[in-house]
């Protein structure tokens, strides 16, 4: 137990955690974006899943950013074919979700078969890159705490500190500007905007492509920083659990990351665990982030139901 | 009456024509997928086309498979026609399989209760399985979708578990139990194939489906609470009561499914990820099949013979079987939306009369 303890309050559990919750965290601010523009995002995890394999195989002919950007092309693409069957051809977003999602399942492992001349679980041999990380060593000259910040701070991948941008962003855009109100007022209640003049459709496609790009820079630190390469099914349901955090996240930005993180230190356990308590079967562990979420969006969802019900009590 | 019976021909009609439509379409699709890819795409979708038919070992294989299609699509037809999204097939298959197998490895595997309490284990277990994250909507306000696939991915990860440290023979290594004996293990119907018990399990909960839906008390009551909550819960229907028990007999469906597979004649032992994904291909036999039990059945032995026809692809030429999958999302893209037939405009011009959609696949190219 103790060094478990030990484990956890040091800074290489804390760079761990930072590094399993980029993904988390783009996913959960595209779950968002689309949650609050009235559509239930359930492709979440196959769009990581595309943006993975892109990001992986334009990573071999391209460099890094070029990488990053075509996977987030990549998520962009699947929101817009998303918002064509949804919005024009008014299929159920979540069927749509699920067939790109069944596209990313099957469609990636034959694309990766196609790109690497039959390999059929892995990219091990296509030579892909990664996402640099911060050397933030200079931080070590600031007097007393200058080593433990440099332990913490340095060594993140680019794309962690774009995302604490994001998320800022993100609530800017939300709570700040008017195209933010045209949204949240889209999700809430359409007639009310389309009556104001707000082009809803339109609000609804693109709410619907910016979920797919911010899934895709997820992809892409998955693919190129977490794992080095691609593995079949390697977003192993966080797409889904990103789903769950949207709304353990009370549906506001600053609340989608906290539910990020609180997920990325739970599968950040499940990394570091099998090294301690060996007797702890490793699939056993493996369940940790999924059993987590159900708990988690449980107690959530019971708390913001007795919420509800003491609004509405105080109104009588 | 006649009116009623021809407006229904009619909308079986302009169903039937879609699904096929969007089932050309795709296929067109792989076509050109194929002739990107292949070395040799003439044979490649020769093999999809027609591979399932050419032995009886091969239509044995897609029996089966058609078989637990519809037990899928039959569990995801009940949560659909609720409006529920319950995606917990796949976790309902893997603990209705591990309870199935338990019983089979008992001392009344050797008996000849084996398969109906194998049968029984599995669909108890599945609506459990089924039960929880019904009960969590119902009560909390837990998104099911959420619910159900993570219970999905801990049922894989903790059966899995069971079966490498304590099902499997020791020593072995093998990720598999040992067959079962025999009497836990469907008969053969036709001796030297897999067309076994499975095919008549699944068209007995076919008509059981059917019956619960639009027989019964209860199925009257679901339906309304899918085609309109608010007025179901004014008629003084309990929806939460009905969400729930909607999503718990579904789960025993997938229960039922989880023991088709580990006592069927293609397993006969339970083995890690035995599903092979199968259990998720429900939501395209229910969507194209529009959540009618009674057309579950035909849309999987035709899907099943597609599916079928991938997988010797991907054995015997150098297309992969994932090919499958654009075919799979390419269906749901088309059956689920309200597409307009390309061409129908013109050929009912053309015709001076109103078109019949399933004359329209040809209009269409």
């Amino acid at each position: 137990m103790i060094e478990l303890l030990m484990t956890v309050f040091s800074a290489t559990f804390f760079v761990t955690v930072i590094r399993t919750t980029t993904p988390l965290l783009f996913a959960t601010l595209g779950g968002l974006i689309s949650d609050l523009s009235g559509a239930l995002n359930v492709a979440l995890e196959g769009m990581m899943l595309i943006a993975c394999l892109t990001a992986v195989i334009v990573s071999v002919y391209a460099p890094w950013y070029v990488a990053v950007l075509s996977g987030i092309c990549a998520g962009a693409m699947l929101g817009a074919l998303m918002a064509l069957f949804h919005l024009r051809f008014k299929a159920d977003i979540i069927l749509v979700g699920f067939a790109v999602n069944i596209l990313a399942a099957g469609g990636t492992v034959f694309a990766l078969s196609r790109a690497t001349g039959g390999d059929k679980g892995t990219s091990i041999n296509l030579q892909s890159k990664a996402v640099p990380s911060v050397n933030l060593s200079f931080l070590e000259a600031v007097p007393v705490i200058g080593p433990a910040l440099r332990s913490l701070l340095s060594g993140h991948s680019i794309l962690s500190w774009l995302a604490i941008l994001t998320v800022i962003g993100v609530w800017f855009f939300l709570y700040r500007t008017p195209y933010g109100l045209w949204l949240r007022g889209v999700g809430e209640y359409p007639a009310a905007p389309e009556a104001a003049g707000v082009p809803v459709n339109k609000v609804r496609a693109w709410s619907l492509i910016a979920s797919g790009a911010l899934a895709g820079i997820g992809g892409a630190q998955l693919a190129m920083f977490n794992y080095i390469g691609f593995t079949r099914d390697m977003t192993a349901g966080r797409g889904f659990i990103a789903l769950g955090a949207v709304l353990l996240g009370a549906r506001h930005p600053v609340g989608a990351m906290l539910a990020a993180l609180l997920f990325g230190i739970f599968e950040a356990l499940a990394i570091v665990m099998p090294n301690l308590f060996n007797w702890i079967p490793g699939e056993i562990i493996q369940t940790i982030p999924f059993v987590v979420t159900v708990l988690a969006l449980v107690l959530f969802s019971y708390r913001a139901q007795r919420a509800r019900q003491l609004k509405t009590l105080s109104k009588i | 009456m006649s009116s009623l019976s021809s407006t229904r021909r009619a909308v079986f009609l302009r169903e039937l024509g879609r699904a096929l439509t969007a089932v050309v379409i795709a296929l067109v699709v792989a076509l050109i997928v194929i002739f990107v890819t292949s070395a040799n795409p003439g044979a490649a979708f020769q093999t999809l086309l027609t591979a399932p038919l050419s032995s009886n070992r091969t239509m044995g294989l897609w029996i089966d498979d058609v078989a637990k299609l519809t037990l899928t699509g039959l569990a995801f037809s009940l949560v659909f026609q609720a409006r529920q999204f319950s995606m917990g097939v796949q976790g309902q298959v893997y603990v209705g399989g591990l309870c199935a197998a338990l019983v089979a490895m008992s001392p009344i595997g050797a008996t000849p209760l084996a398969i109906p309490l194998g049968m029984l284990a599995g669909m108890i277990a599945g609506a459990a399985y089924g039960f929880i994250p019904g009960y969590a909507k119902a009560r909390f306000g837990a998104s099911e979708i959420v619910s159900s696939l993570m219970l999905n991915y801990i049922a894989i990860l903790v059966v899995n578990y069971l079966i490498r440290a304590h099902l499997a023979p020791p020593g072995t290594g093998q990720l598999m139990t040992a067959k079962f004996p025999d009497p836990a293990i469907f008969p053969a119907i036709i001796p030297g194939t897999r067309f076994d018990l499975g095919i008549l399990i699944a068209l007995v909960a076919t008509f059981v489906v059917w019956f619960l839906l639009y027989r019964t008390n209860w199925g009257l009551k679901l339906r309304l609470v899918g085609h309109n909550p608010k007025f179901a819960e004014y008629a003084g229907i309990r929806a939460s009561f009905i969400m729930v028990s909607a999503m718990t007999v579904a789960g025993a469906f997938g229960g039922l499914l989880g023991s088709v597979f580990v006592q069927g004649r293609a397993f006969g032992n339970l083995a890690q990820n035995f599903d092979g994904n199968l259990a998720f291909e429900g939501i395209l036999i229910a969507i194209v099949a529009r959540s009618r039990p009674l057309a579950v059945p035909f849309v999987a032995l035709a899907y099943g013979y597609l599916r079928q026809g991938a997988q010797l692809m991907g054995i015997r030429t150098d297309v992969p079987t994932e090919m499958i999958s654009v075919v799979q999302a390419i269906i749901i893209l088309l059956v689920a939306s309200s597409f307009s037939l390309p061409g129908k405009a013109l050929l009912a011009r053309l015709t001076g009369r109103r078109t019949v959609p399933a004359a329209a696949p040809e209009a269409a190219k």
